[in-house]
């Protein structure tokens, strides 16, 4: 009966190890789920690790226990209702009396799948070390074999509502991995960017050395302390500060590099308009330049973020007089010195605020800037990568985790 | 062994469940959401209720697993191998007298059971996480000098409190149960401001909290959360105030937002609306 549901999940991105469904199981004997809500908090306790799963998994139960929300008229799937385990059920309530023919026309649904789990759950743990729920084709009450399972059917005025409800309010959707960065999960994002900076422990009482100075003086102990060094990461950040297209990103970037301040010593701003072209600013009006060739005599061990849209005239781009700045005297085009930076610098990001589907329609030079420097957007799951990528010193990009391509509740209607 | 809430901590249904299927299946329970939800004072209450002792570690970056297990006091015996007089009561061939427990080390001696707290793991380094991967799942760890492994007599109630500021790494949050806990609505907040100011007059509360949200709402660089809502409205009824703001400004603010950028960006917007 869950194991449709746990390949569901993996479908939409959670890890699901054997380990969990093994827990889940021995926590159901132990009747930790006697009630629709309890089921909900168990399984989110041992399924869900991380906060940007949390969304999803509430979308797939909702979808898989509770209907999905194009079904408006409750009704059981027909493999259910055809089921050994409930027609089983059906048998031994009618044979106890404590179901009559006339109370099963008139008690709603809700009322029948409520009895119903609260029976199958008590089963559940009677039987210990024999499990009546897994592979045993037929006995699984929820329609169990392969693409025809549904789940149980009977949405709307749901089972129980509370669960339902509580779903319905999506109160994780901002924490999703796909969220654009805004204030709300800004803590989420300072939580992945930190992991750049490995720390060692300060002082240590070097024993072996105390030992033997202090019998080379005798016995007077003498007490011998070093300090392990501290790796102590540079982190540049070139930021596009010109035009309308970033002015609403940059206070949320400023938000998340100031909170960052305190963990990196070492963290520099710069800016550019649009494009570099040979210096880039100190300050936001770009007033007082930094030619781009003393820049480059920088540690090529620095992590070079750049941040912008990448959104410009092809001609900025690939024009050697290009520059948007029509006094300058630079005849390089922009993308000499962007190829003279990830040289120097292989441990460089680029992050669009633009999200990933728009790339291909806002402009081509995005694609270029993309051949150029590793390319992601800033959600969160775009600055894991970015992260990674600059942690793995730009050898490998680490997939994080398969992306749900389509909603929940459309995958589970192609499956009937 | 259940636990329902007590009388100074308001506990939601979910969380409750939540707690009690931890303590049901003797798994640490790891608690992340914004400062001043209650993450902390849960592990306290949970003692509190169920009768229980309390092992608190307050985790510092400098920790290293090893620390909070045990430490082995090398200084004091070497101290006592050249200058001891033998009435301290130590011996010094004997090491367990220079074996000194931490939080774990203790709460896994202890005869009856106990809540175990780890308090802001997050602030340590990602290989005290790792150190203390097979103490969690195993309930035992080795004293490396002597190589005996220690067993926990009974595996304790583990709480783990993070502030999410690091990432936790994966394998130790696939040995924990992780729960987030989302900033109080306005019924909780109501209950929980009630648990702690009983006698506050019902408008005062019901003008200060709509005015607490939408500060909140504001985009401040540290937001106003539940301690300093508690502290403000414990400095309205010392003051006597019938209403939280007077002409539009709010009585106490700086018990409400504590950093200048936030309290300039605010009497700015004041200037400007009124």
């Amino acid at each position: 009966m869950f194991l449709p549901f746990f390949q569901l999940l993996r479908d939409h991105g959670l890890p699901v190890s054997l380990r969990y469904v093994l827990e889940f199981y021995e926590a159901l004997e132990r009747g930790l789920a006697p009630d629709l809500d309890r089921l909900f908090v168990l399984l989110r306790l041992i399924f869900v690790k991380k906060l940007e799963h949390f969304d999803a998994f509430e979308q797939t139960f909702a979808a898989y226990f509770l209907g999905s929300e194009h079904d408006c008229s409750p009704r059981l799937s027909r493999e259910f209702w055809e089921s050994k385990a409930f027609r089983r059920w059906l048998e031994d309530e009618t044979r106890r009396g404590a179901l009559t023919q006339g109370d099963f026309e008139r008690l709603p649904l809700e009322e029948l799948l409520r009895r119903f789990w609260e029976v199958a759950a008590q089963q559940a743990g009677r039987h210990r070390g024999g499990h009546t729920w897994v592979g045993t084709g037929g006995t699984s009450p929820f329609g169990h074999s392969g693409a025809e399972s549904k789940g149980v059917r009977a949405c709307g005025e749901s089972v129980h509502r509370s669960a339902l409800k509580v779903i319905e309010t999506r109160r994780y959707i901002d924490y999703a991995a796909t969220a654009p960065l805004r204030a709300e999960n800004v803590r989420q994002a300072l939580a992945a960017l930190k992991h750049m900076v490995p720390a060692g422990p300060a002082t240590e009482l070097d024993v072996n050395e105390t030992v033997a100075r202090s019998s080379r003086n005798g016995g007077e102990i003498d007490l011998v302390f070093r300090r392990e060094l501290r790796d102590r990461i540079q982190v540049v950040v070139l930021l596009d500060n010109g035009g309308a297209s970033m002015v609403s990103y940059i206070d949320v970037v400023k938000l998340v590099f100031a909170r960052m301040r305190d963990q990196l010593r070492d963290l520099d701003y710069y800016y550019f308009h649009n494009c570099i072209y040979g210096c880039v600013y100190s300050d936001p009006e770009r007033r007082t330049a930094l030619l781009l060739h003393q820049f480059l005599r920088r540690d090529p061990e620095t992590r070079l973020i750049l941040i912008g849209d990448a959104n410009m005239a092809p001609a900025e781009l690939l024009l050697s007089n290009g520059a948007i700045d029509y006094f300058s005297k630079v005849r390089v085009p922009g993308r000499e010195w962007l190829l003279r930076l990830r040289d120097r610098f292989p441990r460089s990001v680029w992050l669009n605020p633009i999200c990933r589907g728009r790339w291909a329609q806002e402009s081509s030079t995005i694609r270029s800037v993309g051949e150029i420097f590793p390319m992601e957007d800033l959600t969160l799951s775009g600055i894991r990568r970015a992260v990674e990528w600059l942690n793995t010193g730009g050898t490998q990009r680490l997939r994080v985790g398969p992306s749900p391509r389509r909603p929940i509740a459309a995958s589970l209607s192609k499956q009937s | 062994m259940q636990f329902f809430g007590t009388d100074r901590y308001y506990l939601n249904s979910e969380l409750r469940d939540i707690v009690n299927i931890a303590i049901a299946m003797e798994r640490p329970l790891l608690i992340t959401g914004e400062a001043g939800t209650g993450k902390t004072q849960l592990a306290f209450e949970i003692a509190r209720a169920l009768g229980l002792d309390l092992e608190e570690a307050r985790c510092k970056s400098t920790f290293k697993g090893e620390e909070l297990c045990y430490v082995y006091d090398t200084v004091l015996r070497l101290n006592d191998s050249r200058f001891s007089t033998g009435d301290s009561g130590r011996d010094v061939n004997n090491i367990w007298d220079y074996l000194r427990f931490g939080p774990i080390g203790r709460a896994f001696q202890a005869e009856r059971l106990c809540v175990l707290l780890l308090d802001e793991i997050d602030k340590t380094d990602s290989d005290t996480q790792d150190n203390l991967l097979d103490v969690l799942e195993d309930g035992s760890f080795i004293i490396r000098e002597i190589n005996h492994k220690l067993k926990a007599r009974q595996r304790p109630i583990t709480i783990i409190t993070s502030n999410a500021k690091r990432e936790l790494s994966d394998p130790f949050l696939r040995r924990c149960y992780c729960h987030h806990i989302p900033f109080p609505t306005m019924e909780e907040m109501t209950q929980i401001v009630r648990l702690h100011y009983p006698q506050l007059p019902a408008p005062l509360l019901d003008a200060a909290l709509p005015t607490f949200y939408r500060l909140r709402q504001m985009g401040f660089e540290k937001p106003p959360a539940t301690g300093e809502l508690l502290d403000w409205l414990g400095a309205l009824q010392l003051d006597g105030a019938a209403r939280p703001a007077e002409r539009g400004r709010i009585l106490h603010l700086g018990t409400l937002l504590k950093r200048t950028q936030d309290l300039l960006k605010y009497k700015g917007r004041e200037a400007r609306d009124s």
